[in-house]
């Protein structure tokens, strides 16, 4: 820990582009009540492929939503991080007239796993079908994975430190950390998080080789984590983006401080070695606990990563109880996720939107299609729990190898 | 197509390659007008620039992504096409 922890992180501001939902309150509302969005494949091209099912983000209009230049000059990933981030801003009250100012004080983070796969694949059909001078020059920025930083940077005229966070599925977590250290070193506020569009056929195609997508064809039975059922994990679009400021900025300008970014550590413990990945999760914990001076028994509610791999969530549950002790057994744990699919990178940030509104309502979501559980870990299922919330657990692991955790608090003076 | 590029052919192809909407008698209305001014970046440009050489089947000038307005990148277009270089 350093001297200048005392600049502390809140989240201020949420925006969901979600299988379920875009906006945190449409999104919220359909993840308490366990709702399941898992649905076919239906995006173009992709709906004879051997991934049958995955959460599809259907009700977003990118026309209404994004300029014409940005809807021509960048991919459906960024589109979704765009629209988030506006969601993230307006949820903030942060407005222009906040920082014009001063827009060397907001900086941007991202985090992405695949980039613009669909914009990228156009491009490259064009490559191959009618030559070189025939691709677009934008190919050269919109299917890059920072696309999204760089063009919500420009788009928001935000002039502080920008980032992109190359770490698998954790990164989306790593990102926020990422954000926090800026605010330590200086920075006001960074709109950060992650948004994914992998369902366009290349990108279908690259995640066909992951041993552990879920290629089964029912909806209900695709992504079952923690059961003896579980075959792997359905993938999503989507994604959501956040406000951080520095708190006492934050309180200064009258924003409303949803949660405390309180303690983050990330571990590698390489691709597929799910077994190892227990001991790697475990220190992640520990490493946040630790940064947030919090006891293992303060942790009120975990939001698992759930792979839906029999070994991964088998690690995953163990390092739960070696992190945690005999609390591990006890606390009620989540994975929201198995209604809308993994987003990759945007899948940890989601549960992080959907732990900050967790405890603001006092009720953990469950865990759609998971009835029974084999692990002996106390998962949340049917519906929502209704309970006091002080501090979550958010914890992600990519395919890749990378693990992370995040502790959440809740400010100390909201009422109720 | 015309033999010559006009400024309505030119907001088309700045619409359909960098989605910028633009009133092609405005520009024409202000000469000084930098393509910066109505939104378009250099790799717009490239690709207005890719996209004319598709269309004619040779080679624009190597300085034509250089242009600083629309008014010169159109001269510099026509010239090209006149003396068919």
């Amino acid at each position: 820990m350093n001297t200048r922890t005392h600049r502390r992180s809140v989240i201020t501001g949420i925006g969901v582009v979600a299988p379920n939902g875009t906006g945190a309150g449409a999104f919220w509302k359909q993840t308490q009540e366990g709702v399941s969005v898992l649905d076919l494949v239906t995006r173009e091209g992709c709906e004879n492929l051997p991934l049958r099912v995955a959460g599809e983000v259907r009700e977003f209009d990118p026309v209404a939503l994004i300029e014409e230049r940005y809807l021509v000059q960048t991919d459906r990933f960024t589109h979704f991080a765009m629209a988030a981030a506006d969601l993230a801003l307006d949820d903030a009250r942060l407005g222009r007239a906040d920082y014009e100012d001063a827009p060397f004080s907001v900086g941007v983070v991202t985090a992405a796993g695949s980039g613009g796969g669909e914009f990228g694949q156009r491009e490259l059909q064009r490559l191959w079908g009618q030559g070189s001078r025939f691709v677009g020059p934008y190919q050269s920025i919109a299917w890059f994975y920072a696309a999204s930083t760089g063009q919500i940077s420009i788009r928001g005229g935000f002039k502080g430190p920008c980032a992109v966070v190359a770490s698998d599925e954790a990164g989306g977590l790593d990102a926020l950390m990422h954000a926090a250290r800026s605010i330590r070193r200086g920075t006001g506020a960074v709109v950060v998080g992650a948004a994914e569009a992998p369902l366009a056929p290349y990108s279908v195609v690259c995640q066909l080789g992951y041993e552990d997508l879920s290629t089964c064809e029912d909806p209900t039975r695709a992504y079952r984590p923690f059961t003896a059922d579980a075959c792997g994990f359905a993938p999503a679009e989507g994604g959501a983006m956040l406000v951080v400021e520095e708190e006492a900025a934050a309180r200064d300008r009258g924003a409303r401080v949803r949660a405390e970014l309180a303690g983050h550590a990330a571990t590698f413990t390489g691709a597929s070695r799910w077994e190892q990945s227990r001991e790697g999760l475990a220190r992640a914990i520990e490493g946040a606990l630790r940064e947030a001076q919090c006891a293992p028994e303060e942790i009120d509610v975990v939001f698992a990563d759930a792979l839906g791999v029999p070994s991964a969530d088998r690690a995953e549950a163990l390092a739960i109880a070696d992190a945690l002790g005999a609390h591990g057994r006890r606390v009620p744990v989540t994975a929201p996720k198995t209604g809308t699919g993994r987003a990759y990178c945007g899948a940890p940030v989601l549960d992080t939107s959907a732990a900050v509104l967790a405890m603001e309502h006092g009720l953990i979501p469950p865990t759609p299609n998971v009835f029974d559980v084999c692990h002996d870990i106390d998962v949340v299922t049917g519906r929502a729990r209704p309970t006091e919330l002080r501090t979550a657990l958010v914890l992600s692991r990519g395919l890749m190898g990378s693990n992370s955790a995040l502790v959440l608090r809740r400010p100390t003076d909201t009422p109720g | 197509m015309t033999d010559r590029l006009t400024y309505a052919e030119l907001a088309a192809l700045m619409k359909n390659g960098a989605g910028i909407t633009v009133d092609p008698s405005e520009m024409e209305s202000r000469p000084g007008s930098a393509f910066e001014e109505y939104g378009l970046d250099s790799l717009g440009l490239l690709g207005i620039v890719a996209a004319l050489e598709n269309r004619y089947g040779r080679p624009l000038p190597a300085d034509a992504d250089r242009c600083r307005t629309p008014a010169e990148f159109l001269d510099l277009v026509n010239s090209n096409l006149v003396t068919g270089v």
